[in-house]
């Protein structure tokens, strides 16, 4: 059996103005962009990870159904569920975030009248 | 003044596991509760949300039949509220009335004897995770240790709605925290349906799926809490701007 990764609410930062499935979502996806959940890692049940967590499990059960549609892990029958295994899958999930990070650099950088590029050279200028 | 925000599960009238509708109840002469109307659905851990005094508990005891409204109307599951209903529901009072002579498991022992519907395999998984000692007297129980007691006896009963009547007051941090813990295991198989009062959000608030707020014997708001979130509003926020 591959190791179970446990976790506690301390692993996640929550904002309890913001919707909580897609706050479990963007932190677990991190998890696995920055290789701290590790390919074909176990994940716990959504009843283990509710009662560990202390939030509704019907939550835990819309992060995972996104996770899943992300494909970023995947629930074999009468085995549990796992971070994937595919490399394609994490890379692609890896640019898809590097996307958006820029994306809100780039309206950033137009709510201040510059673009992306002149953003970076601006803030590098010597005094 | 009343906002009913979409329902979570469709809202079709079999999938409600309770429904007050233009509730009224005065108790020696004095109105309690004022015109009282919400659903619960099925499967859902609603939050009954408001300061001491506000009718919460007045309003469980209508659910649970040991009280009958003067006008007004409740069903549970469809069919009329009443004290022939109690085997369906398993109700934690706010103060504790467990013997205090007995030990924790004399009266387990007993308890799982008086209700028909009692799971001997629950029991016992639910004393490990509440951490419960069978040996241990009622009366020499601390607080938290008496709530986790009350709690596992609610829970070891099959009934398919469970109402907790401020399950937290004056409980310690740890006995907080297995408690919400053991209430999330306990749905989510999603057959259950919990209703919490509680004048004290923040434990609960990422539990919640709904909550109706209630003041003065009235229901100030009913939401979904997803949706709530959605706004960019939480349930603190939401309870603050009924209330301050």
């Amino acid at each position: 059996m591959p190791p179970i990764r446990l976790w506690t609410i301390e692993d996640f930062a929550i904002d309890p103005s913001r919707p909580l499935y897609e706050q479990f979502v963007e932190q677990i996806r991190a998890m696995i962009a920055r290789g701290e959940l590790e390919p074909g890692t176990r994940l716990p049940s959504v009843r283990e990870t509710a009662a560990s967590l202390r939030v509704n499990p019907t939550t835990v059960m819309k992060t995972y159904q996104e996770l899943e549609r992300l494909e970023l892990i995947v629930t074999f029958r009468g085995q549990g569920t796992f971070v994937t295994q595919s490399e394609t899958a994490i890379r692609s999930s890896r640019r898809q975030m590097a996307r958006e990070a820029v994306n809100r650099l780039e309206e950033t950088a137009r709510s201040l009248g510059l673009t992306l590029e002149q953003l970076w050279e601006l803030s590098r200028e010597k005094e | 003044m009343i906002k009913q925000e979409s329902m979570p599960f469709g809202g079709r009238a079999d999938r409600i596991a309770v429904r007050c509708e233009d509730v009224q109840i005065a108790i020696k002469k004095k109105p309690i509760l004022n015109r009282v109307s919400f659903d619960i659905p099925v499967g859902s851990l609603t939050g009954l949300l408001g300061p001491n005094g506000a009718g919460k508990s007045t309003l469980m005891r209508l659910l649970t039949g040991l009280l009958e409204p003067d006008s007004g109307r409740i069903d549970l599951y469809g069919r009329p509220a009443g004290a022939e209903r109690l085997a369906e529901l398993s109700f934690l009072p706010d103060r504790g009335q467990l013997p205090a002579h007995l030990t924790a498991g004399e009266w387990l022992d007993l308890a799982s004897g008086l209700y028909p519907d009692w799971s001997r395999v629950r029991e016992a998984e639910l004393e490990r995770e509440l951490g419960v000692h069978r040996e241990k007297r009622i009366g020499a129980l601390s607080r938290g240790e008496e709530a986790r007691l009350q709690l596992l006896t609610c829970l070891s009963r099959e009934a398919p709605l469970i109402i907790l009547d401020e399950p937290f007051a004056g409980v310690d941090m740890i006995s907080r925290e297995r408690i919400a813990s053991a209430v999330v295991a306990e749905m989510a198989d999603g057959r259950r349906t919990f209703l919490i009062a509680t004048h004290d959000i923040r434990e609960l608030e990422q539990l919640f799926d709904r909550i109706v707020l209630i003041g003065d014997g009235e229901i100030l708001g009913v939401h979904d809490v997803e949706e709530l979130r959605t706004n960019g509003r939480s349930v603190e926020s939401c309870y603050r701007e009924v209330f301050s």
